[in-house]
């Protein structure tokens, strides 16, 4: 009995010691490095949840030349506090910064400067059965969904635009985020953006009183509950959808054509826009004859020098923010398209390096891109 | 008559009515019922979790960290292994705060303090803090800690929050048993003319063993899962640290970055990550109770 | 110091010389420095969190926030009554289904089970604690939920005569389901800490009962369950405190409606699960407004602990509490008159 006893203790202390052995030997290889660039750095960052596999991609790239990437997904609004609280050397955030927000940063020292790092796109899916991918709906129908107006698959409006295809009289199930995000502000700007009954009633926001429908936790929760109930709409997140194949609609953009959730279309959203002095731009329904029209961006933000603002990593990690953002704005752009983001246009591209090589530390430059 | 068909009649006397023994079986049958509604959800969660996340299961999914490397197949996305040392250097931690804390209270409250005023608002306190959210300790250690002194995430803050979290269970709990040690037995050490100090340890203690166990090993079940108070703290990392100032992955916050993932795999490292944690806790339980079975008196 | 006949070998309390007092005084001030440090260390964190939460109640004013019905996180409006009644309601549930659950458990383990299965089954439901939240929230919505939308719509459909339950269409997500969810979280705390009182009741009581003739049940009423009382109330407090203040897992299964519950099976809102919703995105006013739902929570919980202590209190004196005794003694009488009687 009592062998029995100490053999079950003996066993865990052993599982325990192995484990940690596996992990003193790996931990020590992390910092050996066969680049160019052997100056190993940690760089810490919060923010966007949206974001977060594509900053931990690169980051995973990165750690082959040293560079640790430790990033919290916490939510835009939380990151950008912490920025402005300095326990992080860098924020993520969905929406472009408030007046208020770039003040607070601001008063670290030196002035914020936000980098739009790439887009994404929020498709409107649905689960219908006999009803094929494609579905054309335009910004108003859309809203009347959403507003509960238009209640059934077969509705004259859905009718009009989609002549010539079969719709079931199923009702329609609305689904949306029970959570406070940025999908749901990028999608609700949309609506907003081409609906005035939307606008007057409803409006825009990370979180808004939705008219009707179910509210489901995070893009899984509203995935999940597409899939679960037949004649079901939601807005889930291209990256998302793209993944699990979704039947999604094809939108009516500005210039009348109606578009897929591609990537291409998604990159072709932000071109032609206005671009704000500080980089802040919004896409909001484009004008671009190819763009697909609810699409939305990501921002890093950044002290404009980092070191004079006192991030908790020091100067090493000044230079390991710009070796994040230079690679991102470089080769990282090429690894969205497999990850089902898109990459930035080439004219906002350019203008988000020149914000990289901007960067400072006490004065001099980190030498961006 | 005969004397044992007599003294048969007289027990016939105090026989059990049927409507008492219908009663009876009812009510095993409800206490019945009841165990199996207590035991069903528990099985229900354990074949989800065997179903979605055994499948994962493999050495390498234990000996390797996660890796950010999400988008090129199942194969590179890593494991979990600096989420299960960073929960166990957490919890450990904050185990190792609020353990002695707790049941030093707890005892102060019952053996010295009972009836005194002070002792009345340290109960009252204890007894709000059962419901404070987790999140809201998270919150408060950041604000205190972090924000506050302005430095960074550190996987001690962390431990900090949680052990806030464990403080009011472990206290109350303890409380609970150690009120039900009887008076007799602290009585008569006393009476034998033990100190007071010695009573504790000698007879209080071990004669609770048992319960304070159980409420000990519940805390740590309850901080060992909890996600809210290690966001905004400990910081999450992909790699093995043993280094307590500085960010710790954990397994909550790993399972909770997973499963909102858009990619099937990394999902699928997140029911591998959950199954791991409840072995984990049943492990320490078996583990606790064997250890505390052996240094029983008597 | 006196002498007394037993000083001298110093086992005497009274003439005990001054070091071997010294490891009880130790102990008796350094436990209650802790207990002060802790109770400082209370009222400190909710001191900062009231600083945090100051704004929102400036902006509503207190009793504005607490009952005023309107959560409208875009117009800056924060009224949290919604939210409370939806706490109410989902810790309610989790009350009404989980306590009678695991006392039953723990009935169970401690009475009438087989002594080789108890260790099993008691590690088993104590194997719930262990689940972390978030598990459970992904367990309701994708698992629980949708199995039981038939059976509720079922349900509000036949008892639509009954205001709260029927009537009014079912969602997948809605207060019903968090409760039962959390009521399985509750399940393992209230039934372990009743199962540890249960065991320590002394077993010359439940004896005395059965010598007297009562059945196995009768004996548990009146010998155990009486003892128990406040140990098993102190657990369904315990339990009670995680299920308002459970916010992840309530988060994912209760849908997001901030309008007043009116019905079972519709959607919800909590306090917690607004603070773990909406924190991560929330500024300004709106977060100070999460900090103020978690001091509702504080209160919320002070409420019903009070009521909690006092029932209990009152049911002591009136003969009940630990009487056990005198429970089974008036038992007995009942019992032998019956039966004299039958």
């Amino acid at each position: 009995m009592i062998k029995n006893k100490m053999g079950a203790l003996a066993a865990a202390s052993a599982l325990a010691l192995g484990l940690a052995a596996c992990g003193s030997s790996s931990s020590s290889g992390s910092s050996s490095s066969t680049a160019a660039k052997t100056t190993s750095a940690t760089i810490s960052g919060a923010g966007s949840t949206f974001a977060a596999p594509v900053y931990e991609q690169w980051g995973s790239e990165l750690s082959s030349s040293g560079l640790t990437v430790n990033y919290q997904p916490v939510g835009s609004g939380a990151g950008i506090t912490s920025l402005e609280a300095k326990t992080v050397d860098f924020g993520a955030s969905d929406p472009p910064l408030k007046a208020a927000d770039e003040a607070a940063i601001g008063k670290n020292g030196s002035p914020a400067v936000q980098v739009p790092m790439f887009l994404g796109a929020i498709t409107v899916s649905y689960n219908v059965p006999g009803l094929k991918a494609g579905l054309k709906l335009d910004g108003t129908t859309i809203a009347d969904i959403f507003l509960g107006t238009i209640k059934t698959w077969n509705d004259a409006a859905i009718k009009a635009l989609n002549p010539g295809v079969n719709l079931p009289s199923t009702p329609i199930t609305v689904i949306h985020r029970s959570d406070s995000s940025g999908t749901t502000a990028g999608f609700t700007g949309f609506l907003s953006s081409v609906d005035p009954e939307w606008k007057s009633k409803v409006g825009e926001g990370k979180t808004v009183a939705w008219p009707t429908g179910t509210g489901e936790k995070g893009n899984a929760g509203v995935a999940g509950g597409v899939q679960q109930t037949t004649g079901a709409v939601g807005y889930v997140e291209q990256a998302y959808a793209l993944e699990h194949h979704f039947t999604y609609a094809s939108v009516k953009n500005a210039s009348g054509k109606f578009v897929e959730p591609t990537l291409e279309s998604t990159s072709a959203a932000a071109e032609g826009i206005t671009v704000p002095a500080n980089l802040g731009i919004k896409i909001k329904n484009p004008s671009a004859p190819s763009a697909y029209p609810i699409t939305s961006q990501t921002f890093v933000v950044v002290n404009k020098d980092l070191c004079k603002a006192g991030i908790p990593g020091g100067e090493g990690a000044a230079k390991g923010v710009v070796r994040f953002l230079d690679y991102g704005l470089g080769e990282g752009q090429a690894i969205l398209s497999k990850a089902d983001y898109a990459a930035l246009p080439s004219a906002i591209l350019t203008k988000s390096k020149e914000a990289v090589a901007g960067l400072q530390c006490n004065g001099a430059s980190l030498g961006g891109v | 008559m005969s004397p044992s068909s007599a003294s048969n009649e007289r027990l016939a006397r105090f026989a059990v009515s049927p409507a008492r023994k219908r009663r009876d079986l009812l009510a095993r049958g409800g206490v019945i019922v009841g165990t199996a509604l207590a035991v069903m959800p528990l099985l229900l969660i354990v074949y989800y979790l065997l179903r979605k996340g055994l499948g994962v299961w493999s050495v390498s999914f234990f000996t390797t960290d996660p890796t950010g490397n999400t988008f090129f197949g199942a194969s590179s996305i890593g494991g979990i292994k600096s989420a299960i040392l960073g929960t166990i250097e957490i919890v450990a931690l904050a185990s190792a705060i609020s353990i002695p804390v707790g049941i030093g209270v707890a005892v102060w409250l019952v053996e010295y303090g009972r009836g005194s005023v002070f002792a009345s608002a340290v109960r009252f306190f204890v007894d709000v803090l059962t419901g404070v959210p987790s999140i809201l300790f998270g919150l408060f250690v950041y604000i205190v800690l972090i924000v506050g002194t302005g430095s960074t995430y550190a996987g001690w803050k962390g431990a900090v929050a949680l052990s806030l979290l464990m403080l009011p269970i472990v206290i109350r709990s303890a409380e609970v048993i150690l009120l039900l040690v009887p008076g007799a037995l602290r009585e008569s050490a006393l009476a034998l003319g033990a100190p007071r100090w010695r009573v504790i340890f000698s007879i209080v203690l071990p004669t609770a063993l048992p319960g304070l166990v159980t409420g000990v090993l519940l805390a740590i079940a309850r901080a060992a899962g909890e996600t809210a108070p290690l966001l905004f703290t400990a910081a999450a990392t992909l790699h093995t640290s043993f280094n307590l100032s500085g960010f710790m992955n954990s397994l909550p916050v790993q399972i909770y970055k997973d499963v909102t993932s858009p990619t099937t795999a990394v999902v699928n490292r997140a029911w591998g990550a959950a199954l791991t944690l409840v072995v984990m806790i049943l492990l320490l339980n078996l583990i606790a109770r064997l250890i505390a079975r052996r240094s029983r008196l008597a | 110091m006196e002498a007394t006949p037993l000083a001298s070998s110093g086992r005497s309390i009274v003439g005990r010389p001054l070091l071997a007092r010294l490891p009880d005084r130790i102990l008796k001030y350094g436990l209650s420095a802790l207990s002060a440090l802790i109770l400082v260390l209370i009222v400190y964190f909710f001191f900062r969190l009231i600083g945090q939460a100051r704004p929102a109640f400036e902006k509503e004013g207190v009793l504005g926030f607490v009952f005023g019905n309107n959560w409208d996180v875009g117009a800056e409006h924060f009224g949290a009554l919604p939210l409370l009644v939806g706490t109410l309601i989902t810790s309610g549930v989790a009350l009404l289904i989980g306590v009678p659950v695991a006392v039953a458990a723990a009935v169970y383990v401690t009475e009438l089970c087989p002594l080789r299965l108890r260790g099993g089954l008691t590690v088993l439901i104590e194997l719930l604690a262990a689940v972390p939240s978030v598990v459970y929230g992904l367990w309701g919505i994708f698992f629980l939920a949708p199995k039981l939308q038939p059976a509720e719509q079922w349900l509000a459909d036949r008892l639509s005569f009954i205001p709260f339950v029927g009537g009014g269409l079912v969602t997948i997500p809605n207060y019903f389901v968090a409760g039962l969810v959390l009521a399985t979280m509750i399940l393992p705390i209230v039934s372990a800490i009743s199962r540890e009182v249960m065991a320590t009741v002394p077993p010359d009581h439940k004896e005395a009962a059965l010598a007297l003739g009562a059945t196995r049940w009768e004996m548990i009423r009146m010998a155990v369950l009486p003892y128990c009382r406040s140990g098993i109330v102190g657990g369904a407090m315990l339990g009670l405190g995680r299920a308002i203040g459970e916010a992840i897992a309530v988060a994912i299964v209760i849908g997001d409606a901030p309008k007043l519950g009116h019905q079972l099976f519709a959607q919800g809102y909590s306090l917690a699960a607004a603070i773990v919703n909406e924190f991560g995105e929330a500024q300004g006013v709106h977060r100070s407004a999460l900090f103020a739902a978690g001091l509702v929570l504080f209160v919320l919980t002070l409420i019903v602990n009070a009521i909690a202590r006092l029932l209990v209190a009152r049911a002591a004196r009136t003969g009940g509490g630990r009487g056990g005794v005198e429970n089974a003694a008036a038992g007995g009488q009942v019992i032998g008159g019956a039966a004299a009687g039958a």
